[in-house]
């Protein structure tokens, strides 16, 4: 990691971080979901001010749900992945609109896809969704096939294809 | 005056791509704005996360329609990181080529598109012209015009061959040439300038604090470019400039994109002469056909410099033959939702396309 | 940068714009003016040439849009590797990536370069390619004269045709003793061979066992041992045994193998077998079968008797087996030589058909030790797999001296000896071997080992009828391994004579085979007598084949059997004449051990509908 990078992540040091480095210029730090807003704070006072991208994956095994931040720096060209996990069952967390207004929209999808609440957020109306009366889609146990097929029947082809394929063929005459 | 409730989009000759926008309006002034996406929403991420690693090539293009091949570059890159993976070289600047010439195809379409919304015809004309010999390129390298699903996991699918690097120089020669003719036919025209230019100006407060990148930002004067900043690729090999334009308003953020077509030139000429010959242009992830390549446990996010700014992807792999999650950053996210909702307001109805056409707020990556 | 300022007005500035009055128009009207021929690497339509197509439904596993269905075609017929179905393609779904034709096992699935096809029926969207492909409506070509454009190369080839190398010891060392030679995969490298696999499932068919064979290899994939123990359970009972010395037929059928190397099936079988302890399989297989009340006698313990015994009990029968011999596993304790099969390999298969309840007399030899007549009474259904223990002999002249000797009595020996069973066979320093199958190349090898280990130079001289390596019927492997070893070939040649001089052997004479089979593909070789050579030796041995033994078989019984060259005549569940015989293995089918398993699993269906309805 670049030097301003590993200076970060000396200060981070009093969060209890678990630091990994996926390569030298993108670390992620894992941390505990009442520090997050804390490391984000200290995190955009030092240069990492652009979010990048806020979202979520599910960890359906651990009954988990992981808030991933991705902050970049415009100065130093490196990538922190602030990474937290919260109860699955009960997904609720802070927002960070306050830091960053876009952030709204971000924790918006996030309730969409992953039914997280977002304490702070007002406005958690379905941003891409409509009439959705399913689970949240991006969760691990939502099969897509499945509401597909009971929301929107597959075609039934009439044509004899082999038939043709055999015509085509010259096998038989059409 | 009361007032009236005005749906934009998301069929209307001025919207790109299906997207709405709710104003509020008071005479022509914009009182308030909800931007409503959704129109395209194809649950990408979800349908990738049930695909194998490499049968999501056809996905993943569609994420961006007039610029496919970032999504390509973005998705191949971020599991090459995770998985540690060697590209062959050639392939590396194959793939700066490939974005490069998706780069001028894509500014050559903004150039024209800006048309439209202000009633200049002769760009969109123009513009989408040049780009279909670009398209041409990409039909004979790839196999298809629009979505070339040639960008894969370990390298690109075909080799370019001396036939096809001949039609490039050809090709760069001739939109080198056509130039000129934009900037006079185009950018010193009055309707242009009346219409944008001190239009819709955003200041580099508002637009860091907005998450805005491309043009957006550079146009109030900084030098951010994902491939100065974080250069990926062999962008740190190649000699080229990153325009900038200290006005922050829709012309500058127009002229910018129209300024960086020669750099993009610059760049392919550099990557055609300094690519290493070779045969191989790819190496599998692991070993086993395309259904069973898995990929190490391990997340990464991955950005490049699109046209319309910072495109990125987040892969997290759980160690099987399919991605377990993979998030799409569109380079429009900030602009296209928040952009609309904190800056339209204030603006004149005729604004309104413009933001769009000039911030490139693209549905497809926003819904994706 | 300076942002382009507006210029002055001017009143010729519009003429800046007259210049492209005459410029002709960028624009073609296709298709009806202008043919616009689409790229030589075009995705368009595709075309599916089904001389070459198997029908293993890769296509459809890859296609990212579902756009792929396999649909059974009637005419076509299921055979060895080809399954009668043929891809249909959905154009309102596929995406023309071309990933089907990357993947495509066989090369057969390509694509064209035409890309117009307009219709209003939804019905002219669905098809099954053909080697002339899409009638295009209004399209650019006639039917089935549009150029090729994707073509797959060795970039593009998402196919893993390269096999994971199996470590093996080096030919001087394995010479030197008889240590096996394949050492096994890791578990990386199962995996890595494993992810090979497209689960076609053609090699089933092929299998005379029909294992399930994708559905293992999944198992191994995916890490699982345990479940893959219970697919081998499911069907063959002897998986470490056939995990090393398979004909592995299903290689030769495997849809990876068209284009490259085929899937490791045999060895993944047996890393799988390698990998779970012993101590687990009771727990993981969990057999606890009712029982019937009713027995089974088997007589030979081979890899029929074996497998006849697993299922017999399986279903809950009491299973006996007669052995003649003081080890249970017929030719894979007394046949196949140590280097390829070891008897420990054999005996953790063996210990679990004993473990299940099945008994294994040893040592006795049906006819000496105890009647037929005797078994026949004791239990409720006979089933029989003596095999074929007497070699047969080229019967020219010089045959009856006792250092002319033939293959398998000395591959019993050898083995006999390396366990510590008998004597020492005798060593010659110069040694013939005739014959060109799977057996002179086990005797050849095991004679070589004993001349390293005796004298430190391999002397071995293989001469066949067959007039090369493709020809002789032994497997490929065998003969480059015994090439590396230092045998000596000599093909297309047959025997005239052993000479003998103070009657000792010193040689023998051949002369130059000509052809093996006559037109009618029958056994009728011809010589050129005028072409003769002679080699040195100071022993003979002969591997030319093998014939049953039926001696103990009471003479009413011969009488009621019928037999077909030298083998039982049954019905598809190995059930002979006598409703109460069961035959299997080499006496009804041959020629190898998965052969002898699917014996003895339809024959222990065949007794358990017999006994049920009895």
């Amino acid at each position: 990691m670049t030097n301003s990078m590993s200076n970060l992540v000396k200060i981070l040091e009093s969060f209890n971080p678990f630091v990994e480095e996926i390569d030298e210029k993108e670390i992620k730090i894992t941390v505990s979901p009442d520090k997050v807003v804390a490391v984000l704070e200290t995190l955009k006072a030092n240069g990492y001010s652009h979010l990048s991208l806020m979202t979520c994956v599910d960890w359906i095994d651990d009954n988990q749900l992981e808030l991933v931040y991705i902050l970049f720096s415009w100065e130093d060209g490196g990538k922190f992945l602030v990474s937290t996990r919260i109860d699955r069952s009960n997904p609720k967390f802070v927002t960070v609109k306050e830091l960053w207004p876009v952030a709204r929209f971000y924790e918006r999808e996030i309730h969409e896809f992953f039914g997280v609440e977002f304490e702070g957020n007002d406005d958690m109306k379905p941003l891409f969704l409509e009439l959705w009366d399913e689970r949240p889609p991006l969760r691990k146990d939502f099969d897509p096939r499945d509401y597909s097929r009971k929301k929107f029947p597959d075609r039934e082809y009439e044509k004899d294809v082999i038939k043709e394929a055999k015509i085509f063929r010259g096998e038989i005459n059409g | 005056m009361g007032e009236v409730k005005l749906f934009f989009g998301p069929n209307h000759p001025g919207m790109h791509g299906n997207f709405s926008v709710h104003m509020y309006v008071e005479g022509d002034v914009v009182k308030r704005a909800r931007p409503l996406p959704g129109f395209l929403h194809r649950g990408f991420e979800k349908l990738m996360e049930r695909r194998y690693w490499y049968s999501n090539i056809a996905l993943i293009p569609r994420i961006c329609v007039p610029e496919p091949d970032i999504n390509e570059a973005c998705y191949a890159m971020g599991v090459e990181k995770i998985a540690k993976l060697e590209v062959p070289e050639r392939a590396q600047w194959i793939r700066m080529i490939v974005l490069e010439l998706a780069r001028i195809a894509n500014h050559l379409m903004a150039v024209g598109g800006i048309g439209g919304p202000i009633g200049l015809y002769t760009a969109p004309q123009w513009g989408t012209a040049d780009r279909d010999r670009i398209l041409d390129i990409f039909e004979a390298l790839s196999g298809a015009r629009v979505y070339h699903m040639y960008i894969v996991i370990g390298g690109v699918r075909k080799n370019l061959t001396p036939r096809i690097e001949d039609m490039i120089w050809k090709t760069m020669d001739y939109i080198e040439s056509r130039l000129p003719d934009y900037e006079n036919l185009i950018f010193k025209n009055r309707i242009l300038h009346s219409r944008l230019k001190g239009r819709l100006i955003l200041t580099r407060e508002q637009a860091l604090e907005m998450g805005v990148t491309g043009v957006g930002l550079r146009a109030t004067g900084v030098e951010y470019d994902v491939r100065k900043v974080d250069p990926y690729l062999f962008y740190d090999k190649v000699d080229f400039e990153v325009p900038t334009a200290t006005d922050g308003d829709a012309f500058s953020r127009v002229y910018l994109k129209f300024k960086e077509i020669p750099q993009s030139i610059k760049i392919i000429r550099q990557a055609l002469e300094k690519m290493p010959q070779g045969d191989k242009v790819n190496v599998p992830v692991s070993k086993g056909s395309a259904l069973r390549r898995i990929v190490p446990k391990g997340m990464a996010y991955v950005h490049i410099e699109s046209a319309r700014g910072e495109y990125g992807f987040f892969v997290v792999s759980d160690g099987k033959n399919k991605p377990y999650r993979v998030a799409v950053r569109g380079a429009s996210y900030p602009q296209g939702l928040y952009g609309i909702e904190k800056y339209l307001p204030g603006t004149r109805i005729e604004d309104v396309p413009i933001w769009l056409a000039t911030m490139d707020v693209c549905a497809p990556e926003i819904d994706r | 940068m300076a942002m382009q300022e507006l210029p002055k007005k001017d009143f010729f500035a519009p003429l800046k714009a007259w210049k492209f009055l005459g410029k002709r128009p960028v624009t073609i009207e296709v298709p009806n003016k202008v043919k616009r021929e689409a790229s030589d690497r075009y995705r368009g339509f595709h075309i599916n040439d089904w001389s070459k197509c198997i029908g293993c439904g890769t296509c459809s596993k890859i296609c990212p849009t579902d756009a792929i269905t396999m649909v059974e075609v009637p005419g076509l017929v299921r055979d060895h590797g080809k399954l009668p179905q043929r891809p249909v393609i959905d154009y309102g779904r596929c995406s023309f990536c071309a990933l089907c034709v990357d993947i495509c096992t066989t090369g057969s699935l390509q694509m064209t370069r035409e890309y117009i096809h307009v219709s209003d029926d939804a019905e002219d969207y669905v098809y099954m390619p053909t080697e002339k492909g899409l009638n295009a409506k209004r399209g650019l070509y006639e039917h089935g004269k549009a150029p090729l454009g994707w073509i797959k190369d060795e970039n593009s080839d998402i196919l893993d045709l390269v096999r994971v190398k199996m470590p093996m010891e080096e030919p001087e060392v394995r010479v030197k003793s008889f240590i096996e030679i394949v050492k096994g995969y890791s578990k990386e490298q199962a995996q890595q061979e494993a992810a090979r696999c497209v689960g076609c499932g053609i090699c089933t068919y092929t299998c005379p066992e029909h294992m399930d064979i994708p559905q293992y290899i999944e198992s191994i994939y995916k890490g699982d041992l345990e479940e893959g123990l219970r697919w081998l359970y499911r069907t063959n009972p002897l998986s470490m045994v056939c995990g090393r010395v398979c004909t592995h037929r299903c290689e030769s059928s495997c849809s990876v193998g068209v284009r490259g190397e085929p899937v490791a099936i045999r060895w993944l079988k047996r890393y799988i077998i390698d990998n779970v302890p012993f101590e687990e399989y009771d727990r993981i297989l969990n057999i606890r079968p009712e029982k019937k009340g009713k027995s089974v006698g088997i007589i030979g313990s081979g890899p029929a008797g074996l497998s006849a015994a697993y299922f017999l009990s399986t279903m809950g029968y009491d299973v006996t087996i007669y052995e003649a011999n003081a080890r249970p596993g017929g030719v894979m304790r007394y046949g196949i030589p140590r280097y390829r099969l070891p008897d420990e390999a054999l005996d953790k298969d063996i210990a679990f058909i004993e473990a299940l309840g099945v008994k294994i007399l040893v040592n006795t030899k049906v006819g000496q030790e105890i009647g037929f007549d005797e078994i026949a009474k004791k239990h409720d259904a006979v089933f029989i797999s003596t095999g074929f223990g007497l070699g047969r002999s080229t019967r020219v002249p010089g045959t009856d001296h006792p250092n002319v000797k033939q293959a398998l009595p000395m591959l019993k020996m050898i083995r006999d000896y390396l366990r510590g069973d008998g004597p020492k066979p005798p060593v010659p320093r110069k040694l013939i071997v005739i014959g060109g199958g799977n057996v002179a190349m086990d005797i050849s090898r095991s004679m070589a080992r004993l001349q390293t280990m005796e004298y430190g130079e391999v002397n071995v001289h293989t001469l066949s009828l067959e007039r090369s390596f493709e020809e002789m019927p032994a497997d490929m492997d065998e003969i480059e391994e015994a090439l590396e070893e230092g045998v000596e070939f000599h093909p297309g040649w047959g025997p005239i004579e052993i000479v003998i001089e103070d009657d000792e052997v010193k040689g023998a004479r051949f002369k130059k085979c000509l052809r093996v089979f006559d037109e009618n593909h029958r056994f009728n070789p011809q010589f050129d007598e005028n072409n003769q050579i002679f080699i040195e030796a100071d022993m003979v041995i002969e591997a030319i084949g093998q014939a049953p033994d039926y001696s103990y078989l009471p003479q009413e019984l011969q009488e009621k059997l019928e037999f077909v060259r030298g083998r039982i005549k049954t019905n598809e569940y190995n059930q002979t004449a006598i409703e109460w015989l069961f035959a299997g293995g080499d006496i009804v089918h041959g020629p190898d051990i998965i052969h002898g398993v699917a014996d003895g699993y339809a024959a222990a269906k065949g007794i358990d509908m017999y006994l049920s309805k009895k």
